[in-house]
Formats: C-alpha cells, structure tokens, sequence
C-alpha cells in the first residue's frame, strides 16, 4: 500500500483527468476496497459490480476529496462502503428470487491481522470501543464490519428495534465523548 | 444552524451504516441541502473509516479493472486521440473594467432593491432548508411528534430469505496491552477459529537481562496461566490458546510482567504487572445478515 501522501498525489492527479495516475490508485487500493465491500455484501459478483460503480465515482469525483477533511483511503473505501450498503439495504426489500447462485465468497486474506498497520486514530478508536459493554461492542462492530442493519441486529440480539436504536446511539455518543471529540 | 444531537446521532449511524433504505435517502436529501450537515456525516466517516485498517485485502478479478476502465471511457488499445483546439474561452469584462457609457445613476437604486430581494429569497430558501432538515430529522427520529400527515409510514415487508452459507471468514479479537490508554505496548491478536495469538510489540523494550512474560487471568482459572514470553521479536505468534475454551479467552484479562531472562523459573509471576487489556471482538466473522 502507497503511504497517504502517495495516494493523495494521486488522487489530485486523477481529478485532473490523469488515466495512468487512476491505474496506480486502483491499484494499490482495490484489494481493500473489495476486502470492505465483501463483507458487507457476502457475494462476489455484487462485490465486483459495487467496486466497479465506486472507482467510476472515484474518477469523477476526485477534485472534490479534501486531505484536510479525510483520508484518501478513507474517503475511497467509504464511497464504495456507502454503495454497498446501498446494495444491501435495498435488495432485503425486494424479492431475491431471481438471484445468479451464490458464488464462493473468498475466505479472508492471507495477510494476517496481527501484521496490519495500526494507526494512531485506529488505537485510539479500538480503545473507545473496547470501553462500551461487550454487547454494544459486538453491536457497533457488527453493524460497521458486516453492515447490518438495526433490523438485523435487533434480529440478533433478540430485542425490539427501538431499543437498538437507542443502544446504537448512545454507543456513538460514548465513542464520540470517549475520542474527546 | 446548531444540530441537535438526534441530528448527530442520524449522521452517525448513516456513517455506520444502519439505517434503512429510506432514512438513506432522508439523509441523502438533507447533505444535499446542508453543507454543514454534509461536514458532520463526513467526520463520522472518517472517524469510524479507521476501523477498516482490520479488514483483510482480497483481489477482486481483473475484469473488474477492464470493466471499470470501459466505463469512465477509455482503454489501453484506444489510439490517442487528436482533440481539435479548444475554442478560445469568451472574453470576459473584467468586473473593475470602466463602465462603457456614462452611467445611469437610477440604476443604481432600482439595483440594490433587487439584490436586497434576492437576498431575502436567499434567507427564505435556507429557512426552508432548515425547516426541511429539522423535519425530516423529526422524522427519522420521533415521528410522534409530527402531525399525523408528516409522519413516515410504517411499512411491513416480507422478506425472503436464502440459504447460502459462503466459507465464513473467523472473528478477529485484539486486545491493547497498556499501562493507559495513550501508550499501547503491545497488540494481542486472536483468531476466533483457530485461537492462534499474535503478539506485535509495538512500545515496550525489555530491560536488559529482563524478559516480559504474557498471562491469562480468568475467574474461571484458580491463577494466571503463563502464555509465554513476548517482545524478543516484533511478533510473537502461538497456539497455546487452543487449550482454553472460547468464553476463557473472551473473558480473560491479558496481563503482561516484568520476570527474569527466559520467564518465571517457577510458573508463576514473579514480578510487577506492566501491562495489561481485554480482548474485543475487532473484526467479527462475516456471518450471514439475520433477516427481518
């Protein structure tokens, strides 16, 4: 993976309509981005088709990244998270029947997680979960990682959607105060 | 405007990805219309984006690329185009420029009343984009309060579900080894399937002719179980887990001593605890979504 620097360089140069510049984004993040997007969507040809329309939105919307509000591969794998969920969120509400058999989802990476690089911000903010209870824990990580909805996670956790709701916020708020933010 | 926090708790959980389709699109509607709004989901994203520093690359096929690269309109085989020159751009009056003609002063007045209502169509169009905002969070967020034509239905759907069961991925549990929260010095990672840990050693130096040694404290065992000694290398990777059940490794607080060169002679701690954390859930396993 190129440092944050490198990939805001890029990026400046794909929102100037640079082609070569785009191939090297893509790829030296795709693998992220799919990692992101096939958890969330659990099936492979949905994952291609939503990494698809998010570097298509990446190329057209790279003048409007902003390094001082963002990271670039934050901003970029929250396009193509903000299109799966998308994805997600509107095919539990309309019939699934005619869906293509599901295809073999790979399993995680080779790449242990133990070997990952953790950033200040990614310490501090496991740090602020690690505060909330153990279920408020799984329920935010769930709801992040795997993209569930508060529907599902009342499904999961066995409780009514209002108190869910309830539960979900007030995890934000304490991650938010526990981040002194 | 000032945002309550309901509108802090709506852009939060639009960042965290909960809402449904609808509150989506409510949310959607209002970053449209408010800038400021837009700035506050957009710090959550951030915020929260950190948390896919844990998730694992997988390479999508390279199809993929040449699908994208048809779409945004080009291809490597394409020969260069020859764009003809840019027309040039039209000149522009510079906005100091000398007026042309003497100046009609009457204008003047009769164009500063007109700006003045553009002005106040500009403030009534903001009012009406706060309105929305406030209304469509109300929505969202206490229906009840709203007259009976405002509130959002309730909608019941049927859904059906699938049977398909991918090759899960295993939980991902980590725990921060630290004396306070400003300085981890070591990150314990376990595999919720095959309860390998790793230990990366992030902070902490041995002192000289000193070794640190990990241990597993649980109610449930009569005393700190050693896991071995950390830290000689950047990573420590091992099985000993594996002989623990799962709600004892979940459970457990990990604690780091300073002991001898080598670890306790004795199989018990013999120096002062330095460090220590409980695991959390990182990563969970990419199960199934519960359907409702």
């Amino acid at each position: 993976m190129l440092t944050p620097a490198e990939l805001v360089w890029l990026l400046a140069a794909v929102a100037k309509g640079d082609e070569a510049a785009f191939e090297r984004l893509y790829a030296a993040t795709r693998a992220k981005l799919f990692g992101v997007v096939l958890r969330i969507l659990r099936r492979q040809d949905l994952a291609e088709e939503v990494i698809q329309e998010a570097y298509v939105k990446i190329w057209n919307s790279a003048g409007q990244f902003n390094p001082g509000l963002s990271s670039p591969i934050t901003w970029m794998a929250s396009i193509a998270r903000n299109r799966a969920i998308d994805v997600v969120r509107k095919r539990t509400e309309v019939s699934i029947e005619e869906e293509p058999s599901a295809m073999e989802v790979a399993a995680d990476s080779p790449d242990p997680l133990a070997r990952r690089e953790m950033t200040e911000e990614l310490k501090r903010m496991l740090e602020c979960v690690g505060r909330l209870e153990p279920d408020r824990q799984k329920l935010v990580l769930l709801a992040y990682y795997n993209g569930w909805s508060r529907e599902q996670l009342a499904a999961k956790f066995e409780t009514p959607v209002n108190t869910v709701k309830t539960w979900l916020r007030r995890s934000m708020m304490d991650i938010r105060e526990c981040l002194g933010l | 405007m000032a945002y309550s926090e309901d509108h802090i708790a709506l852009a939060a959980e639009y960042a965290l990805g909960t809402l449904d389709a609808d509150k989506r699109a409510q949310v959607e509607t209002m970053m449209s219309v408010d800038k400021d709004f837009t700035a506050i989901v957009e710090a959550w994203q951030q915020r929260l984006g950190v948390l896919n520093q844990m998730v694992g690359p997988i390479e999508p096929k390279p199809e993929v690329w040449d699908r994208i690269k048809a779409a945004i309109g080009h291809s490597e085989t394409q020969s260069p185009l020859l764009l003809p020159d840019a027309p040039p751009p039209e000149p522009v009056a510079p906005a100091d420029a000398p007026p042309a003609a003497p100046v009609d002063t009457s204008n003047v007045v009769r164009l500063s009343a007109q700006a003045r209502r553009w002005r106040n169509v500009a403030t009534f169009t903001a009012a009406i984009a706060a309105a929305l905002v406030a209304m469509i969070a109300t929505q969202l967020y206490a229906p009840d309060r709203l007259p009976d034509g405002l509130r959002p239905k309730v909608r019941t759907q049927v859904v059906e579900v699938k049977t398909e069961v991918p090759p899960t991925p295993s939980a991902q549990y980590v725990a921060l080894l630290q004396k306070d929260s400003a300085s981890p010095a070591f990150i314990l990672t376990v595999d919720g399937t095959t309860r390998n840990f790793t230990v990366r050693r992030v902070g902490a130096t041995p002192e000289r002719g000193k070794s640190f040694e990990l241990w597993l404290v649980s109610e449930k065992l009569q005393r700190p179980r050693s896991l071995g000694v950390i830290g000689g290398d950047d990573f420590t990777t091992r099985p000993v887990l594996e002989s623990y059940d799962p709600d004892t490794v979940n459970e457990a607080t990990y604690a780091v001593t300073i002991e001898p060169e080598g670890g306790s002679p004795t199989g018990v701690a013999t120096g002062p605890i330095v460090f220590t954390g409980k695991l959390i859930e990182a990563v969970p396993p990419a199960a199934p979504a519960p359907a409702r």
